[in-house]
């Protein structure tokens, strides 16, 4: 029998008064009851102590559904994917089992019981009033619902009351036609045959195909050679093994293989040689200043050297890296107790067919690699950023050149990548103070998700030191977590074929924060300290295949009895089983003597645990279903197998001519100074203020908890006016002044004209922001990851190769080491649009750089919000005619061609003089300019701050003369040849380009007058210093000669592009 | 020996170690302790003087936020959780943990009658996810947690914050003095000469001059939409505490919202920063309590 309960929430429910505003964005006044449903067969359901359980007698009713509405709209989930809700009814459903008297039983902790017997599922049912057609709630569905996922069924309310109500259903899986064992594929077939399965994966009996494999032919001559060797047919398991742990995804094939003249690849000549340089290099200099500090009394240590040791410790002189590249995560020194770790990574393709599913499962993911770093460290910051297509917009594209399977609207992606991060980060009681979202309309078919996590692990952990593991062969392969379904195989692979009930489960998965946070504290706070695992990895992309396979590679080979990883549900085939990307699991290399006391402890703490084979040093990956040998490989020819697949490049510099003739929306300083010239010069601003790039995302922050773990100093909304910051500063170790400073840069247009200049931006960018903020310049590193297009074009490989030169020269030059890494190579749409034509929308390259570094005393951080009127502003840094591809030409519809040249040395020079003034907090507020150059940033600061500002842009404009005037600046620009002149031209620069160039390496801060002599005297020599103004007494940002806005038009300029969401 | 604190863990409540270094840092001692311990040794809560359940995301807020826990403790639990309460202890439960004590009816527990549920904390009035610092005052009560504390500048961080009642219900608190505390505006920028980010601001002054304007609903200084701006309320004999807002997280300067202002100021001026903030209070109180208490027994 099935059983179903409806709770009835309150009439001013906050869940109904969300629908009543999507409702009226359709033009629609309704009113709606929100019901929670639960169904079950199991007759617990039945019982009035569950019952009550699930319901709040104050604000809820159960089972009394009221009959006075029009519609009725039910959204449940389909089989098979993840119903976190059913999953906890579940649980209150076993206690109540258990209950009541028999507390004798409860205390046998809860064990993960047999789910078949105590299954409750949820679903949500809304009865809407109000003069609504079908199709209204139809479009309501489409809304709240992904279909992909969830299942929506609509009754009025006279097909409602005829039936009794809603249909009772149960989201049960059913696998039929599974055939569970491993198949043989004999491999002496044509090449063409080959190749389709390579391409098309292997047939099933029905002739139908399971999904791509992505092996070339070239790769899948090699298999078909190695089975030769072996002297057998390959199973399906071994084939579907290889597939998964020579892809792109796993083995970067792109970034290792020989290009161009490059033999040894992009990541080892650049990336890896970038770090290894560094660290050499700082590991010299710190035994020289060992030396020079032992040798030499203290009174007679030269005053740079003294410069240099100031908040002197161990832990910032020499090199700061400790574990990079070689892990899940990159390990950098905080304290003399403890390391931090980053990772950043993508989740693109999943986030593109369900932003939510995609988002949460990026995010908790990336919180594995953290729990999977070294012998497991504690996630303490999260990182999001969002690459998206402006959602205001509403692009027609379809998947079908029938034009029936239309993608996800911009503003649908953005909830639902948003909503994602929000419920992994929040459950997990994860700080998420650190972010960004950019926009593009290239990014409509493809977004780009970006999650990170933050580590800390002590430096020593049981006398072994905290980032060292390693698997021993004898250790028992002990897989803890979730369990497995069908979740994520062959993850790219979803058809449009409809859903139904009763189909098998679908690919999507949903990630379930609640079963990782129990399994992350038992492991975490628990288990790790008690030394019973010799090693730990996350179960992420290729599931068991690539965490066991990876271990594995430290003992030299593995056996794994396959059957008793425990199922979601049965039927699954054991190739489906060993490739799964079921979320919330780890693997752990355990001695045998620790397996039982390790699985009886995460039991009582609701987690289950597993061994599921051993770890060996057979030099083979050995398979076993039920005692019959399934795979069985060289431990060689699984990892290093894969044929080298050598690259060429071509690189061809984009822009067009700079604009000659003045730009549609932009100062017009006709009649200088006059009420209408200004009033041109306040539009544009305020325009360009409003602009997606450069508004406030604050709707994210406020959703984003960015202050558990009571560590947050400085958060992602500065000053009083609440600035959506670039850059946070977390005490992770609360009873420690030290913090973790962490930024980022990006500037995917700047692709468009050059993808090395888009590299140094974004590099520069993730640096100088840090450096504004106060990070300790000797303690900071970096994280690359890239996503590209079209990764087989010699063209996108050539901007590719120059993105990696240009970072490598950059980051050798700064000492800024990368410790970690992702690539994302082929982001591109392949579609139809509204008429059917097919279309290819790429991403623009686009490459972040992420920062983290430490500031020896939260004490020296530097928020961007101006503190006290009468400060004196400065610029520093130099501004130059370097608009193209900048978000003012975007607005007035030119991409140019001057696109920011990063030059490193005077960066570099700045940043050291900077480093000390705000060592001497000689600095009020900084903040490093990006998007919309210095407009932006002066606006921004008089925001958040809530005061004027009087600036004169004419020392910037005639850097030789500071007292000129404008007329010769904007004579100069409407008569000089704009291409060939100079960047720098000593002629000087019109007031437009002053206020909107995006030149990188440039900071705009405030400077106490009391502190103004130290100030200039710490910048004496650096002839980039440029006093421009002070921070006024008036509510106004003044710029003379140009625009004179109100603070509070400002604001509203700058808030109200997503205010509304 | 210092009165001994228990903080619950387990099954998505995560605010337990920040939340322990609070009553620690004012001299109490305690531990973590899981949820699935406690009920397996239900009788260690003897042992304990201060039972606080911290913040977090017990089940995911599935089935109502802290409803499953407090399903949990009520199914496998309550008589030693009722005997508890009935000692001279103190117990506090902030955000989630308000959430599930509210759920456990530990609140508002009229008459003593432990256990009945008389009050929903439920979804904020704007569906959304609310991370900010807000302001509160402390209202008319006769709990020892608050003993002596005014107002608080603090942060909440929750989707379900909003506490909703029947009408006599809130009379009842109101007349009992239960209500604990009240969201109120209190924006330096409507007094614009108590500017904080002035560096003329007088700490002093500022304090002495703050009006109390409760929030009345409005958004964001009541970021929930809960009735009578109530932000905090306690049982009859103020012992128990459950709060939304989260004093641990507004316990030192340095983690205020406005601290860069603070530092700024006190630069200028040639002072230092001061280390506490509103929210260490609570802990001090609770501290202050059992120090009391064990004078007087001695």
């Amino acid at each position: 029998m099935t059983y179903r309960i409806e709770i009835l929430a309150h009439k001013d429910d906050g869940r109904g008064l969300e629908i009543k505003k999507i409702m009226a964005g359709l033009g629609k006044t309704v009113n709606v009851r929100v019901i929670d449903v639960y169904t079950s067969e199991n007759e617990t359901a039945a019982n009035d102590v569950f019952k009550n359980a699930l319901g709040n007698p104050v604000t809820q009713k159960i089972n009394q559904t009221p009959d006075d509405f029009d519609w009725a709209l039910e959204i449940g989930f389909l089989p098979g994917v993840t119903d976190n809700i059913g999953h906890t009814a579940s649980e209150l459903l076993s206690l109540t089992k258990m209950h009541p008297d028999e507390s004798q039983d409860l205390k046998i902790p809860d064990q993960v019981r047999d789910a078949k017997d105590e299954k409750v599922y949820s679903s949500k049912l809304y009865l809407i009033s109000g003069n609504v057609k079908k199709g209204d709630i139809e479009a309501l569905a489409a809304t709240l619902s992904n279909k992909l996922i969830q299942r929506s069924s609509i009754k009025d309310s006279a097909t409602y009351k005829k039936d009794g109500g809603m249909e009772k259903i149960v989201p049960k899986v059913k696998l039929d036609n599974k055939n569970v064992s491993a198949d043989k594929i004999d491999l002496n077939i044509s090449d063409k045959e080959l190749e389709e399965i390579g391409k098309n994966g292997i047939e099933n009996l029905d002739g139908s195909r399971r999904g791509p494999l992505g092996l070339s032919l070239l790769y899948m001559k090699a298999i078909q050679e190695y089975f030769k060797k072996e002297g057998r047919p390959a199973t399906d398991i071994e084939i579907e093994t290889l597939a998964q742990t020579w892809s792109e995804h796993c083995k970067h094939t792109i970034f290792a293989s020989p290009i161009d003249e490059v033999k040894d690849g992009l990541y080892k000549h650049y990336i890896k040689r970038a770090t290894k340089e560094i660290r050499e290099k700082r590991q010299q200099q710190a035994s020289s200043l060992r030396r020079q500090e032992s040798s030499a009394k203290s009174n007679q240590i030269p005053d740079q050297v003294r410069d240099d040791i100031y908040w002197r410790d161990e832990d910032r002189i020499g090199d700061i890296c400790v574990s990079v590249f070689s892990d899940n995560a990159g390990g950098i020194i905080f304290d003399e107790n403890y390391l931090i770790t980053d990772k950043v990574e993508t989740h693109n393709s999943p986030s593109a067919l369900d932003p939510f599913g995609g988002s949460i499962t990026g995010i908790v993911g990336v919180n594995r690699d953290c729990i999977g770093f070294g012998q497991g460290a504690k996630p303490v910051i999260n990182r999001y950023g969002f690459c998206l297509a402006d959602p205001r917009t509403k692009p027609q594209y379809f998947r079908d050149a029938k034009c029936t399977n239309p993608i996800l609207s911009p503003a649908t992606i953005m909830h639902g990548v948003v909503a994602g991060v929000e419920s992994g980060g929040n459950c997990s009681g994860i700080p998420t103070p650190q972010g960004f979202v950019v926009f593009d309309d290239r990014f409509v078919g493809k977004p780009l998700v970006f999650v990170g996590t933050i580590g800390l692990i002590p430096r020593e952990i049981n006398g072994r030191a905290g980032h060292v593991k390693k698997a021993s062969a004898g250790d028992k392969i002990v897989m803890v977590g979730g369990r497995v379904g069908q979740d994520g195989i062959h993850g790219a692979t979803f058809s449009s074929v409809a859903l139904d009930e009763g189909s098998p489960a679908t690919a999507v998965q949903i990630g379930d924060p609640i079963t990782q946070k129990k399994m992350s504290d038992a492991i975490i706070k628990e288990i790790r300290d008690l030394d019973w695992y010799s090693a730990i990895t996350d179960n992420g992309a290729g599931g068991l295949s690539s965490s066991v396979g990876e271990m594995a590679e430290q003992s030299g080979g593995f056996h794994v009895e396959l059957e008793k990883v425990p199922l979601k549900y049965p039927g699954m085939s054991p190739w489906e089983i060993w490739i799964s990307e079921s979320q919330e699991r780890m693997t752990l290399a355990v001695p045998e003597e620790n397996t039982e006391k390790l699985i009886k402890h995460l039991a009582k703490r609701g987690v289950e645990a597993t061994v599921i084979g051993t770890y060996t040093d057979s030099g083979r990956a050995v398979i076993s279903w039920d005692g019959e040998t399934i795979l069985d490989l060289e431990m060689e020819f699984l990892h290093d197998g894969n044929p080298e697949t050598p690259l060429k490049t071509t690189f061809v510099r984009g822009g067009e001519e700079e604009p000659k003739h003045p730009l549609p929306q932009s100062l017009s300083l006709k009649g200088e100074g006059s009420a209408s010239a200004q009033g041109e010069g306040q539009h544009v601003i305020l325009k360009l203020l409003a602009r997606p790039n450069i508004c406030s995302k604050e709707f994210i922050s406020t959703q984003y908890d960015h202050n558990v773990q009571g560590s947050a100093v400085l958060g992602p909304l500065q000053g009083r006016g609440r600035v959506y910051a670039e850059t946070s500063i977390t005490r992770p170790v609360l009873s420690s002044p030290k913090g973790v400073v962490l930024s980022q840069g990006l500037f995917p247009r700047y692709s468009d004209i050059d993808a090395g200049a888009m590299a140094a931006a974004s590099l520069d960018m993730a640096v100088r922001n840090a450096v504004a903020a106060g990070v300790d310049f000797n303690q900071l590193a970096l994280l690359d990851n890239f996503c590209w297009c079209s990764s087989d074009e010699p063209e996108r490989l050539g901007q590719l190769k120059r993105a990696v030169e240009v970072i490598y020269e950059m980051a050798v030059k700064y000492e800024t080491p990368f410790i970690s890494g992702k690539d994302s190579m082929f982001n591109d749409f392949k579609g139809y649009d509204k008429d059917g034509k097919a279309v290819k929308i790429s991403v623009p390259p686009t490459l972040l750089v992420s920062s983290i570094g430490v500031i020896p005393h939260v004490q020296h951080a530097i928020s961007l919000a101006p503190k006290a009127e009468g400060d004196l502003v400065y610029l520093l840094g130099e501004t130059k005619d370097e608009l193209g591809a900048s978000e003012y030409y975007d607005m007035n519809g030119v991409l140019g061609n001057n696109v920011p040249e990063t030059d490193t040395h005077q960066n570099l020079r700045l940043y050291k003089l900077y480093a000390r003034a705000s060592r001497d907090r000689l600095i009020a507020s900084a903040y490093a300019l990006g998007y919309g150059g210095l407009a932006a940033a002066l606006a921004k600061k008089a925001i958040a701050a809530q005061m004027g500002m009087e600036i004169d842009l004419s020392s910037l404009c005639h850097p030789d003369q500071g007292d000129s005037r404008m007329e010769g600046s904007k004579k100069d620009s409407s008569t000089t040849d704009l291409k060939s002149s100079a960047r720098n031209d000593k002629k000087g620069l019109s007031a437009e380009k002053v206020l909107f160039s995006e030149s990188t390496g440039r900071i705009l801060v405030t400077v106490a007058p009391q502190n103004k002599k130290a100030f200039e005297k710490n910048f004496k020599g650096f002839e980039q210093c440029h006093y421009i103004g002070s921070v006024s007494y008036s509510e106004n940002l003044m710029i003379r000669d140009v625009a004179s806005l109100k603070v509070k038009d400002l604001e509203a300029a700058y808030k109200n592009t997503f205010r509304e969401l | 020996m210092s009165a001994q604190v228990i903080v619950l863990s387990g099954y998505g409540l995560n605010c337990e170690e920040e939340t322990l270094f609070a009553f620690r840092h004012v001299g109490l001692g305690g531990r973590i302790v899981h949820i699935n311990d406690v009920i397996e040794n239900p009788k260690m809560l003897e042992s304990y003087q201060i039972l606080c359940v911290p913040g977090g995301f017990s089940y995911g807020d599935d089935t109502g936020s802290g409803n499953a826990f407090a399903q949990k403790m009520r199914l496998a639990l309550w008589d030693d959780l009722k005997k508890f309460v009935e000692r001279d202890t103190l117990t506090l439960g902030i955000c989630n943990g308000c959430q599930i004590l509210t759920n456990l009816g530990l609140v508002p527990a009229f008459d003593q009658n432990y256990g009945v549920r008389d009050i929903a904390v439920t979804y904020n009035k704007s569906a959304r996810y609310q991370c900010r610092w807000i302001d509160l005052k402390v209202a008319e009560n006769n709990s020892p947690w608050l003993s002596g504390i005014e107002s608080m500048h603090i942060p909440v961080a929750h989707g379900e914050g909003r506490f909703m009642m029947e009408d006599q219900t809130l009379e009842k608190l109101r007349s009992n003095k239960q209500i604990a505390a009240q969201y109120i505006i209190a924006e330096p920028s409507a007094h614009p000469k108590l500017d904080l980010g002035s560096h003329e601001a007088d700490p002093d002054l500022r304090q002495d001059a703050r009006i109390y304007v409760l929030a009345e609903g409005q958004f964001p200084y009541n970021p929930n939409g809960s009735i009578g701006d109530i932000a905090a309320i306690t049982d009859e004999t103020g012992k128990v505490l459950v709060m939304m807002p989260h004093p641990e997280r507004g316990m030192f300067t340095w983690q205020r919202d406005d601290y860069m202002e603070i530092k700024d100021a006190a630069q200028r001026a040639g002072q230092d920063v001061p280390e506490e903030s509103d929210g260490l209070a609570i802990f001090k109180n609770a501290a202050l309590y059992f120090e009391g208490a064990l004078k007087k027994s001695a």
